[in-house]
């Protein structure tokens, strides 16, 4: 108890009388946390931003005006039974009526044309989501049969497929980017601290070998720098996570209006901060002490 | 006390530390090692605190067999034996009273303990005043007091010098001489190695001469020489 006491004693005196030094490795790791939590940033707006895209993409089946109200329904209940679809929305003849009345209600000429027709020359709509934009292509393909040659007048997939096909590559090679930017950023990160703890323990290599001919013990020489790995940990991830989380607030007013959501990376960190600080204080703990220990191993062979 | 049979340290084929010693330090002598550079007298003190270990032969130290001694017991080896360096190697960054402290913190002691006894030793080798300098603010004697302090703290049986007043101007080496008498007055054997003849010669006590890694006189009244004149 006596010797934990005092390790924890000499770890702050340690950091208090090396204040430069101390500072110097608090920046470094502060700078290289900000690093990873930039990449956080642009995975995470990258994966909401091409998440919103694939939302917004649907497939439209147009039924015939000849079509009956039970074949309707039979297309309605096959749609929405297969595997690949995850939301069907019926809208009737009134339904796509009022829809396009309302997206053209500033154009006159059109309601006008629509004003000289007796009958209601657009028919039912189903509206159809899929879990992957890949899947559009089965629930076409499974509509393309003799059965429902009459029954379904159009599809509009032809007309996005060149969009999907787009979102799917770049989402793909965002995705593979960000993991390679990932390992590329932990590596430098390791070295970054690597170097950073061993010129930290260079620098006291004398005292090391004066603590070891005074009889401590490996543990005891070893001790002060587990706790200053505890004590930088805390402050780099404090320093950063604070900083960040101010950042959020910035970048929030220029990537709301991109994603729709104001307050999106806010929220984001306001939700999961104790998880991103958690992780990020276990990371920089781990890499520091496995730093020093093995920088120190020489020092303390005598 | 110290007992070492046939040792012999070898680096390199070529590189001979010390060649088949035998040398016996009973309890409570005050013995100098003399010779030139490079005769073996500073890996004679780092087999005695277990910096190195011998070649061959065997080293007892209070009855301890100190010659395949364990990592782990090292520390406890060298919390017995009070070490003086040329150099000081004090801790830069701690307070002369911290350094002395540190010695037996390594042990363990009391929190207690060590403030009752870190200012009665201080203020034994002249330094009460000066215990929150840290050591950039002290002279090289008052440097090399703070050292004897520290390996007097826990009461060795054996202190040993590595010139000790190498980096010293004559009054401190008087100084620091006549704390390591009164030293071994109360009872503590001293193993000093030196280069100065005047202190090896106004101690009129035991002489052991290196030369090539052998002893080549050991005389219990000695003076400083470098030629082999009793064995």
């Amino acid at each position: 108890m006596y010797s934990f006491l005092r390790i924890i004693r000499f770890a702050l005196q340690d950091i208090a009388r090396n204040i430069g030094l101390s500072f110097m490795t608090i920046f470094v790791l502060v700078l290289m946390l900000l690093s990873v939590n930039t990449l956080l940033f642009i995975r995470l707006v990258t994966t909401e931003a091409t998440t919103s895209i694939r939302d917004q993409i649907d497939v439209s089946i147009y039924l015939s005006l000849e079509a009956t109200a039970d074949e309707i329904d039979e297309v309605y209940t096959y749609i929405a039974s297969l595997p690949e679809v995850t939301q069907a929305t019926f809208f009737s003849q009134e339904e796509v009526l009022d829809n396009f009345r309302t997206l053209y209600h500033d154009n006159e000429n059109i309601l006008a044309s629509l004003e000289e027709l007796t009958e209601n020359p657009l028919g039912a709509t189903i509206v159809v989501k899929t879990k992957d934009p890949a899947d559009y292509v089965t629930v076409i393909e499974e509509l393309s049969i003799p059965e429902y040659e009459t029954i379904v007048e159009s599809k509009t997939f032809t007309d996005t497929q060149g969009a999907i096909q787009k979102i799917d590559v770049i989402t793909t090679n965002v995705e593979r980017f960000s993991f390679a930017l990932t390992a590329f950023f932990a590596i430098i990160a390791f070295l970054i601290i690597f170097n950073t703890i061993r010129v930290a323990i260079y620098t006291q290599r004398i005292e090391i070998s004066i603590k070891k001919l005074v009889g401590a013990t490996n543990w005891f020489v070893r001790g002060p720098y587990v706790i200053e790995s505890v004590v930088f940990s805390v402050f780099s991830v404090g320093i950063a996570i604070s900083m960040v989380y101010i950042s959020t607030g910035f970048l929030d007013q220029y990537l709301g209006v991109i994603l729709g959501d104001p307050q999106f990376l806010t929220n984001y960190y306001f939700l999961h901060i104790l998880s991103l600080a958690g992780i990020q204080f276990g990371i920089v703990f781990f890499l520091t002490l496995i730093s020093s220990l093995l920088a120190m191993r020489r020092y303390l062979r005598t | 006390m110290i007992h070492l049979t046939s040792v012999s340290k070898q680096y390199t084929a070529d590189s001979v530390g010390l060649a088949d010693v035998d040398l016996s330090i009973e309890a409570g002598e005050f013995v100098s090692i003399v010779g030139q550079s490079g005769t073996g007298k500073t890996t004679l003190i780092k087999l005695l605190i277990a910096e190195e270990k011998p070649t061959s032969g065997q080293i007892e130290i209070g009855g301890w067999d100190i010659s395949r001694i364990r990592q782990s017991d090292v520390p406890l080896l060298r919390r017995q034996i009070g070490v003086i360096f040329q150099d000081f190697k004090l801790l830069p960054k701690k307070t002369v009273r911290e350094n002395v402290a540190f010695a037996l913190q390594v042990a363990g002691e009391p929190h207690k303990r060590i403030k009752d006894i870190v200012p009665r030793v201080l203020e034994i080798v002249g330094l009460g005043p000066k215990m929150e300098r840290y050591p950039h603010q002290l002279s090289g004697g008052e440097q090399q007091r703070v050292v004897i302090a520290r390996s007097l703290v826990h009461r060795p049986k054996i202190i040993v010098a590595d010139e000790p007043t190498g980096n010293l101007d004559s009054i401190n080496t008087q100084e620091i001489m006549e704390i390591l008498k009164k030293i071994n007055e109360f009872g503590t054997t001293i193993v000093l190695v030196t280069h100065n003849r005047d202190i090896v010669n106004q101690l009129r006590k035991r002489v052991v001469v290196l030369q090539d890694g052998k002893i080549i006189s050991d005389e219990r009244h000695g003076k400083y020489h470098l030629s082999a004149t009793a064995v």
